[in-house]
């Protein structure tokens, strides 16, 4: 199985990318590779007609993985612009998120840990021109994130890391069911 | 009433734009709207660096002195776009200028259902804790179907339309003029009076009532503003026709906050050399809009020479340079050789006297105390006019 992983922060240091770390490294099976939301360029009408090269990257990788887990950083109980605007590329000339099946999880300091924010990702994920296969039930939030990971980034909270495997083993099973579906449809 | 108006798009051809501009003529008699563009603002990024921010200094600003503001968004993958999040965040981070700000949104979009989703995103945002903006509630307008609504004079012609968005302005007008009204501040500016009336200070030289102080701080021909010596804007002097515009809404702000980016390092420089005591007083000139302004820092010391702050005095010198160069000045009087002020100023001789003075002053540039004086492009203060 191959997974790309999005990083929805844009900052140096983000509790958002250890998630995802975190899960790559206890995770080989899923050949995780990230994608950084911060080497992109600001969406824009004007300029989006063409698009960049960075965008181009990204549609491939996706294209070529079996699915996508979406770390969701949470500002002002919504999605970042910075994620935000990752999934505006990918709903204008290229569609690479159309019917993938994607997770959604995030990192937050306080103490509700991206609720709010998810609930808006799934609604833009469901928006006609994204149209992805979001993996619907498990809700992965992980809140006080500046506590939640120990000196060498791993989740202390071993209740956590065991909802965590629960969230990420039913996702996989999920992505192979879409897969099999997929190949039986062809 | 001052409005700033988002247009939360940075395409330059939109339909929220034209909405905007649309309400801005249509309602010029009961709002002034000032239509804010975010096609300037960087995305949003905790760690830009300062001097990258200087659009989204002016924009604070913008939204800082508006006494409400209104959002037209469009809708993009059924939330609000990107680069209007990215100026809200703008908005948010380590800064409470929506909070409790009079709001309303608005919306405009090509399918039938006129960005309602998008707007739904908007009101939950603008409720989260860092921004905490007083949205008025109901009155929702959407504007569906926009590429037939506008006809060529940018005119809305949908008349139960135009009815609708009359009905929820006026609301959001009586709106903001309420929770104006209720901020102490305001009130204070209103009546242009300190606080208690009063009362006197007894100076080692005299004594002066509060009024007293206040109204010849708003008389004399210069303005002063303060810097506590904790860094924070602490007061400013309420003059008529200031050179630099100040808002009661700074006070309390950093001087990294209350400067334009690319002019904070000038001003921490002075301050740290009053601090320091390498310095007490640091002097500009500059030219604005035809005019010649001369501004002085100058470092505030207790009887024991310890900070207290700095006080900027800015002033226009048009007129003593008109005296200069008339020569009112041109005899000295400990001399004895000296004429009468009113004979000085339409006399030949004085005019003679007045473009020797002229050399004299050209070889002594007035900027001379201040090698450190700040680059005058990046203004230490912003220029309002
Ligand atoms: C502008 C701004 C707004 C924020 N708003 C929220 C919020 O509404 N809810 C929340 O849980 N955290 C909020 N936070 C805190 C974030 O959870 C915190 O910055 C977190 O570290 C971001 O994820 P990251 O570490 O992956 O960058 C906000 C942070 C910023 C800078
Ligand atoms: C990336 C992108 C996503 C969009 N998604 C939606 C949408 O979810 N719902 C909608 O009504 N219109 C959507 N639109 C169309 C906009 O409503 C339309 O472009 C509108 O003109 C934008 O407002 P403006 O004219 O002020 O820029 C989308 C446009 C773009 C570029």
């Amino acid at each position: 199985m191959k997974l790309v992983a999005i990083v929805g922060s844009n900052n140096q240091v983000s509790y958002n990318r250890l998630l995802i770390e975190f899960i790559a490294k206890h995770y080989p099976k899923f050949h995780l590779e990230k994608l950084e939301v911060r080497e992109l360029p600001l969406f824009n009408e004007d300029i989006a007609g063409v698009t960049p090269a960075v965008v181009e990257k990204w549609t491939k990788k996706i294209n070529k993985s079996d699915g996508i887990i979406i770390a969701c950083p949470e500002y002002n109980h919504s999605v970042t612009a910075a994620l935000k605007n990752a999934i505006e590329w990918m709903s204008y000339q290229v569609h690479p998120l159309k019917q993938k099946p994607i997770m959604i999880l995030g990192a937050s300091t306080y103490p509700q840990g991206s609720s709010r924010a998810q609930l808006h990702l799934r609604q833009i994920l469901n928006s006609p021109g994204v149209d992805a296969n979001v993996f619907q039930g498990q809700e992965f939030l992980l809140g006080q994130a500046k506590t939640a990971f120990d000196q060498s980034n791993e989740i202390s909270d071993p209740k956590t890391v065991s909802f965590l495997d629960d969230c990420l083993q039913a996702f996989a099973v999920f992505v192979k069911k879409v897969k099999r579906g997929n190949k039986g449809g062809k | 009433m001052k409005l700033a108006a988002i247009v939360g798009t940075n395409a330059s051809h939109s339909y929220n734009r034209q909405l905007l501009q649309y309400m801005q003529r249509h309602f010029a008699d009961l709002a002034q709207i000032e239509v804010l563009e975010i096609n300037q603002l960087p995305l949003f990024q905790k760690s830009l660096p300062r001097d990258q921010q200087s659009a989204v200094w002016s924009f604070k600003q913008a939204i800082k002195t508006a006494d409400g503001v209104i959002f037209s968004s469009p809708e993009y993958d059924h939330s609000i776009p990107a680069a209007l999040k990215s100026a809200i965040e703008w908005l948010s981070y380590h800064c409470e200028l929506l909070d409790n700000k009079p709001t309303m949104i608005v919306g405009a979009s090509y399918g039938p259902q006129g960005s309602a989703r998008a707007q739904e995103h908007l009101r939950q945002i603008l409720a989260s804790p860092d921004l905490n903006a007083a949205v008025l509630s109901g009155n929702e307008f959407l504007l569906g179907n926009v590429a037939t609504v506008f006809n060529e004079q940018g005119e809305l012609t949908d008349k139960a339309a135009v009815a609708e968005l009359e009905k929820y302005f006026t609301n959001f007008v009586s709106f903001t003029k309420l929770l104006n009204q209720r901020s102490p501040q305001a009130a204070l500016m209103a009546i242009k009076q300190p606080l208690i009336s009063e009362a006197f200070v007894q100076f080692p030289t005299g004594k002066l009532s509060l009024q007293q102080i206040q109204q010849i701080f708003s008389t004399m021909p210069f303005e002063v503003d303060f810097i506590d010596a904790t860094d924070h804007f602490s007061w400013f002097s309420d003059k008529a026709e200031r050179v630099h515009v100040r808002s009661v809404n700074s006070l309390g702000e950093t001087v990294q906050e209350c400067h334009p980016p690319l002019a904070v390092p000038a001003v921490e420089k002075i301050i740290s050399s009053f601090k320091s005591g390498e310095k007490n007083l640091v002097e500009r000139c500059l030219t604005l809009q035809g005019h010649k302004i001369l501004i002085r820092y100058y470092a505030i010391r207790d009887v024991n020479g310890h900070y207290l702050g700095t006080m900027e005095f800015t002033g226009n010198v048009d007129h003593l340079y008109e005296l200069f160069k008339n020569g009112s000045f041109a005899a000295d009087v400990t001399t004895g050789a000296s004429k009468k002020a009113a004979d000085s100023t339409d006399s030949t001789d004085a005019a003679t006297g007045a473009s020797q003075l002229d050399t004299a002053a050209s070889a002594q540039p007035t900027t001379s105390t201040a090698p450190a004086a700040p680059d005058t492009t990046t203004g230490a203060s912003q220029h309002q006019e």
